[in-house]
């Protein structure tokens, strides 16, 4: 409803994360890829050291490694250095060439550069594309989604016209945002095909971030969706987004190949889940699995144990757009307060929202939120909400202090139960721990 | 700006003053690994933890890498916050000078901190902004300190960035204050950073020594401490190469003796202990560091024993930059652990010259990263146990090997007598976990015997 901005010149303690952090991500959900980052060295280095501190995996990335004077005269001949090393060290069936701000702001064509490159070496079986994502626009969320676009979209011109198409209806295309965990894919996964679906996530970081040993170490991704899978994908009956973010990369299909699609803006909470079961059983037919009643039981019944505990609560959440939206829908159903609602950038989903949403940063989050009971964001807020005294619920990225928080999951009814106890028992604690202080103190 | 002194920094090796004839690598395009010289220069000055550290550039040089050190602190934590100037699309077109001193302006006003220490990074250095004048402009208005560290990611390495901010402080931090009463004259510990608490652990053993901690540059600093450096009587520098040439400076501007040392292992502190008595020229201290040192050695021995039953022929291989990559030699010889394979990609020739003096002929050096490199090195060498930095750890989980982390991000302290125990544990911990033998077990199914009755 309202998009608010407190003034101030500087950004303190920044929740804004790089897009070319988002598109490396991205790029973690797809078998055997290699991401280069088009810039220094430090860009793709601080991507990976916050990638790898997060998920807890080793993360898969390069860097055309440019230096001052590349910069200036001639970028491009280290991107071709770096794609030489990179193809003919690892042979990737994927690479993604991400833009920087730095690339940006010298105009460096990287986009012609990579197809002359791919025209010279008659490149084919894998898929090559490019991205521009400065830091100065946009957050992790649209690195992330930008580069699902442009991924499919080098896909859609790697087919061919829709006329060579063989849809299969009973495939289905999942695009998770990237706001969720390997679990939370699984646990879409899981849903989806429950109703008798095959279904393709793209990219799939529950098969590569989860944390698996079944391959050692490679320098390529260990996990995600292959190559042969995700152009098959191409073939589905419907695309299912998770997310407003994933919109458009759904959109694209759709206009490209004639894909019809459902976008589901929030996934956590009730409704949430009720939706997209309730979707899921009106197009398959089928009736929905015995196992999810039991689990919309379940999460009914524990959402009134934990009334208690919510009651008179308040909340304040700083996340990415998508994510602000999903958790601010679960936490409208447990009637707790939601004080203040701080993200990273104004996206459309945002604006939309009945609620007043703030552009800010931690430190905004920290002003607004004052007297708030519980902070739901990324590890930076560690200290902020110690300042507020406020319980401090990780989730987002990066999470840092805790483990496993990459396998949490907040989607469907076990997500919604699974984060509706968390929050409870951490209200639960701090109140333990006040009641403690206040009867050393009398 | 003038912000790069790009050929002095090409006629010299990276990180140390001394001209050498290997000259800095450029780092290569599809196989670099490691920072950016504005990481570099966050490393060394971070730990100063009451200034304000202001990132002037778009969001993600700091928005991706504050609060991510393993530096600590006793008490202010204002350089814990993530400052930036967050620049967009309109600012990258008419230059974000106004929003740099306007953030200057704030963090001045609402924070007042005993200074600010403002970075370039690749963006702002291309753009061209002129941060210096800047800085000088906003220092005379708002008299405090407003340093600018021209570190951009671009101009290099790392070990570059650490280097930049030692000219830094140089030139705009030390020499500029007094200590404010009168305290004996002591020691000044430049490259030590903290981590994990190690700076702790080794003003303890000075002060049991009687020896003054006179400037921590920087681990735990606070500004003003700096600001006196010059009137130490001794420079250590701590297991870092690149601050190397702050110290040879101020030998020629102050006249204050340095020496390089270490905390990593018994042998080595103790020699370290007993270089700053002697270079403090003080017959009544060097007694009090043999006495301490005596003492504290033989204690050592005695806690040490259980491990170093369990330690004993064990191999290792060691990953890890510079200075460290022979010091940590030591400490793991004095374990009775060895080393097989150690990496020599960010040492310079003295380094790998110590090196050679520590280890056996036949243990093998690995010139260039790329962690397939060290795991093959584990491998042929059998290893029982990989210590490197923290990028490398998830890369020995994958491949099932026990691991230390030995870099900024670690979460243990292992300078000092103390430091070496704990090393110790921690080696016998990780190899005796059991996880290393479930997960090379399969799964039941998966085993051959059919299941009988
Ligand atoms: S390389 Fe440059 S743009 Fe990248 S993080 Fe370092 S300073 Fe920032």
């Amino acid at each position: 409803m309202t998009i608010n901005k407190r003034k101030k010149p500087t950004s303190v303690n920044p929740i804004k994360i790089g897009q070319s952090l988002g598109a490396v991500l991205a790029m973690q959900g797809c078998y055997r890829a290699m991401p280069i980052v088009h810039g220094s060295q430090g860009c793709s280095a601080f991507s990976k050291a916050l990638l790898t501190r997060h998920f807890r995996e080793p993360i898969a990335v390069q860097t055309s490694a440019l230096q001052e004077m590349d910069v200036i005269f001639d970028a491009n001949r280290n991107l071709e250095e770096a794609l030489n090393t990179v193809l003919s060290k690892h042979r990737p069936d994927i690479i993604g060439i991400i833009g920087t701000e730095l690339t940006d702001v010298a105009g460096v064509d990287y986009q012609s550069m990579l197809k002359s490159y791919k025209r010279e070496r008659n490149m084919r079986g894998g898929l090559a594309f490019s991205v521009t994502l400065p830091d100065f626009r946009g957050s992790l969320e649209s690195g992330f989604s930008s580069t699902v676009e442009a991924m499919i979209d080098e896909m859609i011109q790697q087919v061919g016209p829709r006329g060579s198409r063989n849809v299969n209806t009973r495939q289905i295309t999942l695009l998770p945002g990237s706001f969720l965990t390997p679990g939370d894919v699984m646990e879409l996964k899981e849903i989806i095909s429950a109703f008798g679906f095959e279904v393709i996530a793209v990219p799939d970081i529950s098969t590569s971030l989860s944390g698996h040993l079944l391959t050692g170490f490679s320098p390529l991704t260990r996990g995600g969706v292959p190559l042969d899978s995700m152009l098959q994908s191409l073939q589905s009956g419907l695309t299912i987004a998770i997310g407003g973010s994933m919109e458009r990369p759904a959109r694209r299909l759709h206009n490209a190949l004639g894909t019809p699609y459902k976008v589901f803006q929030g996934a956590m909470g009730l409704k949430a889940a009720d939706e997209l079961l309730h979707f899921l059983h009106q197009i398959s037919g089928e009736s929905v699995p015995l196992r999810y009643c039991w689990q919309r039981e379940n999460l009914l019944d524990s959402m009134l144990d934990a009334h208690f505990q919510f009651a008179g609560m308040s909340t304040l959440i700083a996340l990415e757009p998508d994510h602000l939206y999903s958790v601010s829908q679960w936490l409208e159903e447990l009637g707790v307060e939601q004080k203040a609602l701080i993200t990273s950038y104004e996206t459309p989903v945002v604006v939309e929202m009945e609620r007043e949403i703030w552009i800010g940063d931690l430190d905004d989050a920290e002003f607004l939120g004052k007297g708030a009971d519980l902070w739901i964001g990324n590890s930076h807020g560690i200290s902020g909400a110690e300042r507020i005294d406020a319980a401090f619920m990780p989730a987002g990225f990066p999470v840092w202090n805790e483990l496993g928080a990459y396998m949490s999951t907040s989607v469907g009814y076990r997500g919604a139960m699974e984060w509706t106890n968390k929050a409870g028992n951490l209200l639960m604690q701090r109140e333990a721990r006040h009641r403690e202080s206040s009867i050393r103190h009398r | 700006m003038e912000p790069i002194r790009k050929d002095e920094i090409d006629a010299q090796e990276c990180g140390s003053v001394t001209p050498k004839s290997k000259p800095c690598p450029r780092p290569k395009p599809g196989e670099a690994a490691g920072g950016c010289s504005f990481d570099g220069a966050q490393i060394t000055l971070l730990p100063i933890m009451d200034a304000a550290h202001l990132v002037h550039g778009p969001i993600a040089c700091a928005g991706n890498s504050w609060e991510s050190r393993g530096t600590l602190t006793s008490g202010p934590s204002l350089s814990q916050y993530g400052f930036a100037t967050d620049l967009n699309d309109t600012d990258i077109i008419f230059g974000g000078e106004k929003k740099l001193r306007d953030s200057i302006n704030y963090i001045a006003e609402r924070f007042a901190p005993p200074a600010i220490f403002v970075y370039a990074t690749c963006v702002t250095a291309l753009i061209g902004e002129d941060m210096d004048a800047v800085c000088k402009e906003a220092a005379e208005r708002l008299a405090i300190p407003v340093i600018p560290v021209n570190s951009p990611g671009f101009v290099g390495s790392k070990n570059l960035g650490n280097r930049l901010a030692g000219e830094a402080l140089l030139q705009y931090v030390i020499g500029t204050g007094e200590p404010e009463r009168e305290i004996p004259l002591g020691v000044n510990l430049i490259g030590e950073y903290n981590i994990a608490g190690e700076m702790w652990d080794i003003e303890k053993l000075m002060n049991s020594a009687g020896i003054t901690l006179m400037s921590r540059i920087t681990g735990d600093a606070r500004y003003k401490e700096i600001t006196w450096a010059h009137r130490a009587k001794v420079n250590m520098v701590v297991c870092s190469r690149a601050l190397l040439g702050l110290a040879k400076e101020m030998e020629s501007r102050y006249n204050i003796p340095y020496f390089e040392g270490s905390f990593y292992g018994a042998k080595e502190t103790t020699y370290s202990l007993r270089q700053m008595a002697f270079l403090m020229n003080d017959r009544e201290m060097e007694r009090r560091v043999d006495r301490l040192t005596e003492r504290e050695e033989s204690r050592l021995i005695q806690d040490l024993r259980p491990y170093r039953k369990l330690l004993k022929g064990k191999k290792a291989v060691l990953y890890t930059g510079g200075v460290k990559s022979w010091s940590i030699i030591s400490a793991l010889k004095e374990l009775g652990v060895q080393v097989v394979g150690v990496g020599t990609n960010k040492s310079t020739e003295d380094d790998v010259r110590r090196i050679a003096d520590r280890v056996g002929d036949d243990t093998e050096y690995i010139p260039e990263g790329g962690a397939s490199r060290i795991i093959k090195t584990v491998r042929e060498r059998k290893a029982d146990i990989m210590i490197a930095g923290g990028r490398n750890m998830y890369v020995a989980m994958k491949e099932q090997i026990p691991f230390i982390d030995i870099n900024q991000e670690r979460h243990k302290a292992y300078a000092g007598y103390e430091g070496l125990l704990r090393l110790a544990k921690e080696l016998t911990y990780s190899l005796a976990n059991p996880i290393w033998k479930l997960a090379a077990s399969p799964a039941p199914w998966d085993k051959e015997d059919p299941y009988d009755h």
